[in-house]
């Protein structure tokens, strides 16, 4: 994902001019549309203002969820304990991810049931692997020379997770977080399916309805909202980063 | 029913889906990876082109497939067309980021050699560049297969073709019997062409990695 130094900045910059340029594209283009009543009920502040929050609140559960779910699991395979199955254990996860997400998520509906927790629950299954698996690259990554000797000044175990392994594998983990969020953020646009709401929501009755206006302004904030997602990742990346960590 | 007893029974369906699906994904991945090597030789030789391309490539892997479908149906319908164009736009992100990767590693020194034998840039590139990158670029090709695999299943809702006609099926008799076993059928289906592909991809690895670098 980063390229050189120049890249990563211009992928930056990039984003929200791609974002701005959409939106207001969009925004010119209904205007000049002549909308029926079919296409206002779905076209109108309220209703794009609700699919768009249902979106980012379920991407951002799924997002923290992943989180708390990765980071212990991540830290357990890394233990000398445990070291030896980690791959394999992210072989088996790697197999996983080749089953598709509209499966997964239909599956889990007609189990569970329709709704929110299901919806989430696909997200979740869908962006854990990044994460788990960078957490585990970024904790392995770090020279054993820096543990050893963190050991050495008669730190604990604890203590040389906590303020030498953690710190020095937090890009990595921002990273895998970054790229689970942007899959979660496409992975949302199938709740719609298991009636979890969301932006989803609009394409489908778009492609249903048969009016482009819909679909289009579906499809657009819907990339609007990854686009934004994805760059207030890689600005939490820079920012988060401890000092001295590149 | 069983999964297995309704498998049998609908194993002409099932196959039918399966080929359809295949062969969708066999003709995107085909075009993404002559066009995605094609725009990686061109790009990997200016920084701004490859920025560019990074740049490019990162956006259309951020925008969601069902909104990118939605984008692509007022230009070209509700076609299968709408599809491929859907998944080579996919698929050129990894093919085009590991060919430019690829082609970046190779060692100045080998490159300045071949110049010195009297290579000229077109030799150059066939005869030594892109052999020494076709491991990376291999790579770039087996995951372009498996996201194009997997996003195939959505396809249905452009157009009803692939094994997501059957995960579709499944919801839409949610409740009735063998609603399970339809979605699980699509499903599994799905899992089962990613890990033949995936086989097919690495026969196709060993016999074309040149010898000196196969690992």
């Amino acid at each position: 994902m980063s390229g050189g130094g120049r890249g990563r900045w211009a992928g930056l910059a990039a984003r929200p001019l791609v974002v701005a340029l959409l939106l207001g594209g969009l925004w010119l283009w209904l205007r000049g549309q002549e909308l029926d009543s079919i296409e206002r009920r779905t076209i109108n502040a309220d209703y794009l203002l609700r699919a768009t929050r249902e979106h980012l609140w379920l991407t951002v559960v799924a997002t923290l969820a992943v989180a708390a779910l990765a980071l212990p699991l991540g830290v357990l395979l890394t233990r000398p304990a445990l070291r030896r199955v980690a791959p394999g254990v992210l072989t088996v996860l790697g197999v996983g991810q080749a089953v598709p997400a509209y499966g997964v998520m239909v599956l889990l509906t007609l189990r569970f049931g329709v709704g929110f927790r299901v919806a989430a629950v696909a997200l979740v299954a869908y962006s854990l692997l990044p994460v788990l698996r960078n957490v585990v690259t970024g904790i392995g990554q770090v020279d054993p020379a820096l543990v050893e000797a963190g050991r050495g000044m008669g730190m604990s175990r604890a203590a040389v997770l906590w303020r030498i392994e953690l710190p020095l594998a937090v890009p990595v983990v921002l990273t895998g977080l970054r790229t689970a969020m942007v899959i979660g953020a496409g992975v949302a646009t199938l709740a719609t399916f298991v009636g979890a709401g969301g932006l989803g929501d609009i394409i489908i009755n778009g492609i249903k309805l048969g009016r482009t206006p819909v679909l289009v302004t579906g499809s657009v904030l819907c990339a609007c909202v990854a686009l934004a997602l994805d760059w207030a990742g890689a600005v939490a990346e820079r920012a988060l980063s401890p000092r001295g960590v590149s | 029913m069983s999964f297995t007893e309704w498998l049998d029974r609908n194993r002409d369906q099932v196959r039918e889906l399966a080929i359809q699906h295949a062969d969708l994904c066999l003709t995107a991945v085909v075009v993404a990876g002559l066009l995605g090597v094609a725009l990686g030789v061109l790009a990997h030789r200016s920084r701004l082109a490859t920025a560019a391309a990074q740049a490019g490539t990162s956006v259309v892997f951020t925008v969601p497939s069902l909104a990118l479908v939605g984008l692509l149906i007022p230009v070209t319908g509700l076609t299968r067309d709408t599809v491929l164009v859907m998944l080579v736009l996919y698929a050129l992100v990894p093919i085009v980021r590991n060919t430019i990767a690829g082609l970046r590693s190779v060692d100045g020194a080998v490159l300045e050699a071949a110049r010195g034998m009297g290579m000229g840039p077109v030799r150059l590139l066939l005869r030594v560049q892109l052999p020494l990158a076709w491991p990376v670029i291999l790579a770039g090709l087996r995951v372009g297969t498996q996201l194009v695999l997997g996003l195939g299943a959505i396809a249905v809702y452009v157009t009803r073709i692939g094994l997501g006609v059957l995960i579709d099926a499944g919801l839409a008799r949610f409740g009735m019997p063998n609603s399970v076993n339809q979605a699980l059928a699509g499903t599994l289906g799905v899992a089962v062409l990613a890990v033949a592909f995936d086989l097919a991809w690495q026969v196709v690895g060993r016999l074309t990695t040149p010898r000196g670098i196969r690992a």
